[in-house]
This record gives structure tokens, C-alpha cells and sequence, in this order.
């Protein structure tokens, strides 16, 4: 083509306007489209959610881990991409067990209501169900299409979102210690009993609502949520399961109604082991009410409290020795009765037992000596010694739920000089087991009481805080704890006690507590035995108590043997020599 | 005199034109490659934003089953595990009167555990994501040209 020049300026400027007008218009075309017009909404639109960061583990002493989070899916539908509702919910009702109406009910309001796109289904589905459902999903879009007038099944629409859940990989073991997580109420939910609720903030971390643009162009950065401090425990699981399975197994060869065995290291204040019974599967939590009861509490050990009975001999003769009332030597003429504020104190055989030593009193128990050993030393030193062993205070120990019994002392409206008596053996009051091992730890730790904890350390932001162990008081002197030990060490070596345990001296007390009624007491009873050892270095303090046994009352008929099976095994699990191959070591 | 000094230096008018032509469509192209470069810049950053929120989903999916294959290990050796498979291999619980103790110099002794530690996070207040992708042309200029001024004082 050979145009003018002028020809050819008019052709290039009206290129140029065309090119200029296309812009303008194709630039109004895409500002006016309908799209476009939900962009100013949708700059502005934000989608709200929580995260919820991962609740921290809990381990025992050795790392094992007690509780830790197992990834479930939230199954959900989105009603606008659904091709065949009745496939999905025949699907996901037979694969997960979801009840199929109740689905149906939900897809349907959402449908009248309109507004709702996405429907959640069912939730807490396991890995592998979900694994069928996207098998099934993919063979349904493989199947040929459908001839006119029929409809193929399809699982179009179907969408799984993973979560965790609480899991205890042990099952029932040292449930009453950890307490649960209920995690099928994930946004009001908080731990329940145990560590899981006195650590429930730590564990459970701090949950974050955060937005999200919907605006693709926008580009945010959504926060990482740090998961909650993981928790070490002092529990050491192997003595721990050797506990149940001995206090188990205890409960019914002597037809108790309960049992518990408490393992502390007296000079660290640290629990290795809290058995008791009952227990229940933590994975299963919704069965609480079947497993405890009516009034049945969930940890014996820190929410029951009882008449203590002879074990607590121990505490009224660390407090006439540490008073300098009475030495092991002192004796005492027991004619089989003692009266003190009108009234009359038995031996718990009604027998006289002539002259006793102090050690010889502990030895055989008698009720008589120890009333008078108790009013020689004076109620207030008495109770004095008693406060400064925890007797009628909460031990603070890092667990939810302890009881209390409050201590009645002289001044009190309920308090009669025979209190003063009656106690010295352990009647008229009444701990916890967790309170009264705190209290006899002392004897077992230089006269020093630690403080009583679960906690050994704990993970926050990726550092593992150790707790320190820590003396909470000294009701006691050294000489003293030295003194008694030896004196209960001797009277279980004179008695040829069903406590001792070859190779390794133990000093420890029998107990055998009536169980108070409406009328007095009861022909029931607490049988119990607590003793440390080894005597020269103790590493432990172990406390047995059955609770109503039936095959025999006694402590120690049924209580020591116990004690001596839960050393046997307790020493070799925290690998300590027999006496005389230490000693030869050192 | 005068007239034929400015027909001699007029541009002829088919020049003006051109010129004018030229112009206009030196103005076009700038247009055209500024809107072009901004339309590429947002789509990266786009791209980039989408790529972010599918790692970021990646990543919690990550955490997820962690944390589920530490609890399935935990299940595969709890003690009742454990000491069934023991006994399955013939082993028995240990005596007292059967243990031999040896001394082994520089043993203190079964050590608590050291609890695998989780990586100690990043600094939460300042954001992962780098600048580039979270601002805009103009909010990238001001920032540079206040910059600029800033180091100029």
C-alpha cells in the first residue's frame, strides 16, 4: 500500500485513538464487571479463627510419655459442591458410625437457612476412616457418567480438617495423677483433676484468634502459636506400674475396698510413684461416672481423708524425743489402761503389757504408752509439734483436689484433753495419705521436710525449667530422725515384722485405724504401714494403706507384706545395693 | 524579514504531528509498562501469598503428626506393651537375691531425662515474611525515598 503521507498520519492516529478507546473500555468492563464487585467487600472481609496451640506433653521422670495428642479429623460438607447427599451421608454414616439422621437434620437447616455454604458432619474421626473416605471419593469420580435420568454416587463436597485430641498412650496408668483433658468440648474445655488441671494453663499454652484476609492480594503472616509447656513429671513409670499392679493385687487377695501405695524420695520431696485405686482408661474420660460413683474420689491420695491410726505413733513419739519427754530407754509400766480426761484408753488387745521401753511401746503399739507419752510431753508442745509437721494444713502438693481435715487443737470448741490421748495413736484425727508421708518424710530426711511435689521440670519456649527441691520445715532435729529411725528400725527386727526385707534395713510402723460411724466405731478399719529405708541412707518412703480389708484387720497382717514386696521392687528398680554390698562399696 | 525567519525554523506541520504522535505514545508506553510491571509485582506477591498459606497449612499438617506419631510410639513401648513383650521373650522380673552388682568407675547413675526440646521460636513480634511481598509499589517508594532523606540528613 502507497498512501500519502497525510493518509497515512490519519491511519496511525486512528489506530492509536482505537487502541486508546479499547483501553478505556476494556478498563470499564473489568471496573464494572461483577467480579470487581465484590472486590472492595472482599478487601475488607476477614475470616476469623482460633488456633489452638498443641497442649503440652506430659512425661514421666525417664521421658516416657504419659499424655500426649493424637491427630482426629472434623469431617464437614460444602452444600454448594455436594452432587449427592444421599451418598455422603450413606457414606460417612457407615464408615464413621455418625448417626445419619442427625447429619441429615444439620445439612437441611443449613439448606433453609440459606447463608450456610459448609456443614460440619461428624468430627474426632480416626486417620484411617478418613483414608476410606478419599478411596471411596476417588472411585466414585472414576465411575463412568451416568446416563440421562440417573444420578452416579459421589462424595463431592466432602472436606476433612485434621485436629489433636488428648491421648494417654498408658491408658489407666497413674490416671489418678495426670487427671483427663475432656477434649470433645475443644473450646470451653480445661483439665480435669490431676496434673491436667493444677498445670492446666501451663499445659494448655495461650489459644490465638486471628484474622485472615480473603483478599488474595493481601498477603499476612499468620502468627505461629507456640504449643503449651510440656510437663516432666517426678513419677517414674516402672515403679509406678509395679504399685498398681501390687496394690491391684493386694486389694483382692485381702478383700479391701481400696488400696493406695505412695513411693517418695524423702530427700527430694519427689513422688515415684502414686497407686491407687480406682482407675480409670483416661481415653475414655465419659466413663467417670461409671468408674467412680457417687461419692468416690478421683485420687484417694490427696482428696481422702481418715483416721490414721498407729502410723501416726510415729509423729507423737518424734515430738517427745525431739522435746526430750521421753528417750528410747525410758520405760513405762503399761497395766493395760490409761485415763486421761475421764476417760479410759485401751491397748488395742485390752492387754497389760507390764514394762516397756519407748522402743518397746512402738514395737508392740500399745495405745496406753503412747497416751501417756502424749500428756507427759503437754498438749501444746504436742500440738506444736503437730503444726510444724503439716498435721491440719494442706501440703500445697501440685495436685487438684486436696482435702483437709482441720486439726482440733486445745482452745477449740470440740477439743477435750482425752483429744490428746486419742490422737497420740492416730484417732480423732484425720489426714490425707499425701499429708501424713510428708509428715514421717521428715524422720526419714534428717528431721527436714521437703516440700511434696509431681513436677520435676517443665518445657516452656524450648527450655527445660528444673524444679529445685526445697526444705519446707525442720519439725524435728537430725538426732532426733536419726534416733527414731533406729528405734522403729529395732522394733521391726524385735517384732520378726512381715515388713522386713532381706539384705536391706527398714525402719517403719504398723497401722491399724478404726473407721468412725454414726454410733463410734466401726469393727472396719484402715490397715496401713509406712517405712523408709535403707535405715544408714534412706532413698525412699513407702506408704500402704487398705482400706476396709476383710481378711484381716491389721496393719501389719496385711499392710507390711505389702510394704515388703513394694521395696523388693522399688529397690531394684531404682537399683540400690542390699546394705552389705554397699557398705562394702564405700 | 521576520515572516520568512519563522517559515524558514516552522516545522512543517505533517512534523508537529508526528511529533505530537510520538509523544502521545511515548506517554502510552510508560503507561503500559508501569501498569504491566504492577500487574506482574501483584501477581507474584499473589502467587506468593497463596504459596505461603499452603506451606503454612503444610506445616501445622507437619505438627500435627508429629505430635500423633510421638503419641503412637508412646503406645507401641507403655509398660503394659512392654512387659508383655518381655514376657513373650522368656524374660522374668528381676529378683533381688538374684541382681549381681558390679562397680563401673565414672557411672553416676540412671540420669533424668533430657526431654526432647522443641525448636526455641522465632521472635513472634517481627513478621516471617519478607517486606517485598507485603508492600505495595508506592508504600516500597516512600519507604526508600524517606530512607533516602533520612540518610541525606
Amino acid at each position: 500500500m502507497n498512501l500519502p503521507p497525510f493518509n497515512r498520519f490519519q491511519f496511525i492516529r486512528i489506530i492509536a485513538i482505537l487502541m486508546v478507546v479499547s483501553i478505556l473500555i476494556q478498563m470499564v468492563r473489568i471496573q464494572t464487571s461483577a467480579s470487581a464487585q465484590e472486590l472492595p467487600g472482599l478487601s475488607s472481609q476477614y475470616e476469623y479463627r482460633t488456633i489452638y496451640p498443641e497442649r503440652g506433653n506430659i512425661y514421666d521422670r525417664w521421658g516416657n510419655l504419659l499424655a500426649g495428642n493424637k491427630e482426629v479429623y472434623e469431617i464437614g460438607v460444602s452444600l454448594n459442591e455436594m452432587q449427592n447427599q444421599e451418598t455422603v451421608l450413606t457414606t460417612i454414616a457407615g464408615l464413621t458410625g455418625a448417626d445419619y439422621m442427625k447429619m441429615q437434620t444439620r445439612i437441611e437447616e443449613a439448606k433453609a437457612g440459606g447463608v450456610i455454604r459448609y456443614v460440619v458432619l461428624t468430627d474426632f474421626v480416626t486417620p484411617d476412616v478418613v483414608a476410606q473416605i478419599e478411596k471411596k471419593m476417588k472411585e466414585y469420580q472414576n465411575l463412568p457418567a451416568p446416563r440421562k435420568g440417573q444420578v452416579n454416587p459421589s462424595l463431592e463436597g466432602v472436606y476433612w480438617q485434621g485436629h489433636l485430641i488428648r491421648s494417654y498412650p498408658e491408658n489407666e496408668l497413674a490416671a489418678n495423677v495426670l487427671g483427663y483433658y475432656p477434649y470433645r468440648n475443644r473450646d470451653e474445655a480445661t483439665g480435669v483433676y490431676g496434673v491436667e488441671q493444677y498445670y492446666n494453663s501451663l499445659l494448655a499454652g495461650v489459644p490465638q484468634q486471628i484474622q485472615i484476609a480473603r483478599d488474595p492480594n493481601r498477603v499476612e503472616n499468620i502468627p505461629s502459636v507456640p504449643p503449651g509447656s510440656s510437663l516432666v513429671l517426678t513419677i517414674d513409670r516402672e515403679i509406678q506400674s509395679a504399685m498398681e499392679t501390687l496394690i491391684d493385687q493386694a486389694v483382692e487377695a485381702n478383700g479391701a475396698e481400696s488400696g493406695t501405695i505412695l513411693v517418695m524420695d524423702p530427700r527430694s520431696g519427689e513422688f515415684l510413684a502414686l497407686a491407687t485405686q480406682p482407675r480409670m482408661n483416661l481415653n475414655n474420660y465419659w466413663e467417670i461416672l461409671d468408674v467412680y460413683p457417687g461419692a468416690t474420689p478421683f485420687n484417694r491420695i490427696v482428696s481422702q481423708t481418715f483416721e490414721p491410726g498407729s502410723t501416726f505413733k510415729v509423729l507423737t513419739m518424734a515430738a517427745a524425743l525431739d522435746s526430750n519427754t521421753v528417750e528410747p530407754e525410758t520405760e513405762f509400766f503399761d497395766n493395760g489402761y490409761i485415763e486421761v480426761g475421764g476417760y479410759y484408753i485401751y491397748n488395742w488387745d485390752r492387754g497389760a503389757w507390764g514394762w516397756q521401753t519407748m522402743t518397746g511401746c512402738m514395737q508392740h503399739s500399745l495405745n496406753v504408752c503412747l497416751s501417756w507419752v502424749a500428756t507427759e510431753t503437754g498438749a501444746d508442745v504436742f500440738y506444736n509439734y503437730m503444726n510444724r509437721f503439716g498435721i491440719g494444713h494442706r501440703t500445697n502438693i501440685d495436685l487438684a483436689g486436696e482435702a483437709l481435715f482441720p486439726l482440733s487443737v486445745p482452745g477449740d470448741q470440740y477439743w477435750a484433753d482425752v483429744n490428746l490421748a486419742t490422737n497420740s495413736f492416730g484417732q480423732g484425727v484425720a489426714v490425707t495419705p499425701i499429708q501424713l508421708i510428708t509428715a514421717v518424710s521428715a524422720i526419714a530426711n534428717d528431721g527436714k521436710i521437703m516440700a511434696p511435689h509431681i513436677l520435676k521440670s517443665y518445657i516452656q519456649d524450648g527450655i527445660q525449667h528444673n524444679i529445685d527441691p526445697m526444705v519446707i520445715s525442720q519439725p524435728v532435729t537430725t538426732e532426733t530422725a536419726h534416733t527414731l529411725t533406729e528405734m522403729l528400725a529395732i522394733s521391726l527386727e524385735e517384732e520378726a515384722s512381715n515388713a522386713l526385707v532381706e539384705g536391706y534395713r527398714v525402719a517403719g510402723k504398723t497401722g491399724t485405724g478404726e473407721i468412725p460411724n454414726e454410733t463410734g466405731y466401726s469393727d472396719m478399719t484402715n490397715a496401713s504401714f509406712i517405712g523408709w529405708g535403707p535405715v544408714d541412707d534412706p532413698k525412699f518412703v513407702v506408704y500402704v494403706w487398705l482400706e476396709k480389708p476383710t481378711s484381716n484387720p491389721y496393719g501389719s497382717v496385711v499392710a507390711a507384706p505389702v510394704f515388703k514386696e513394694a521395696v523388693e521392687k522399688i529397690v531394684m528398680l531404682m537399683d540400690i545395693p542390699p546394705d552389705a554390698v554397699r557398705n562394702a562399696l564405700k | 524579514m521576520k515572516n520568512r525567519f519563522i517559515q524558514a525554523y516552522q516545522q512543517a506541520p505533517w512534523r508537529t504531528q508526528l511529533q505530537w504522535i510520538g509523544f502521545f505514545l511515548l506517554g502510552l508506553v510508560i503507561i503500559v509498562t508501569v501498569a504491566g510491571l504492577y500487574l506482574s509485582i501483584t501477581a507474584q506477591s499473589t502467587t506468593a501469598g497463596v504459596e505461603i498459606k499452603e506451606l503454612e497449612l503444610e506445616k501445622e499438617t507437619l505438627d500435627r503428626q508429629i505430635a500423633d506419631l510421638k503419641t503412637q510410639l508412646a503406645i507401641l513401648t507403655s509398660a503394659k506393651v512392654m512387659k508383655d513383650r518381655a514376657e513373650d521373650l522368656g524374660y522374668i522380673p528381676a529378683d533381688p537375691s538374684q541382681a549381681v552388682y558390679v562397680v563401673v568407675p565414672g557411672y553416676t547413675g540412671r540420669q533424668p531425662e533430657i526431654v526432647a526440646l522443641p525448636v526455641r521460636p522465632e521472635d513472634q513480634s517481627k513478621s516471617q515474611i519478607d517486606a517485598a511481598y507485603r508492600q505495595s509499589l508506592w508504600e516500597w517508594l516512600f519507604e526508600n525515598t524517606s530512607r533516602l532523606i533520612q540518610t541525606r540528613r
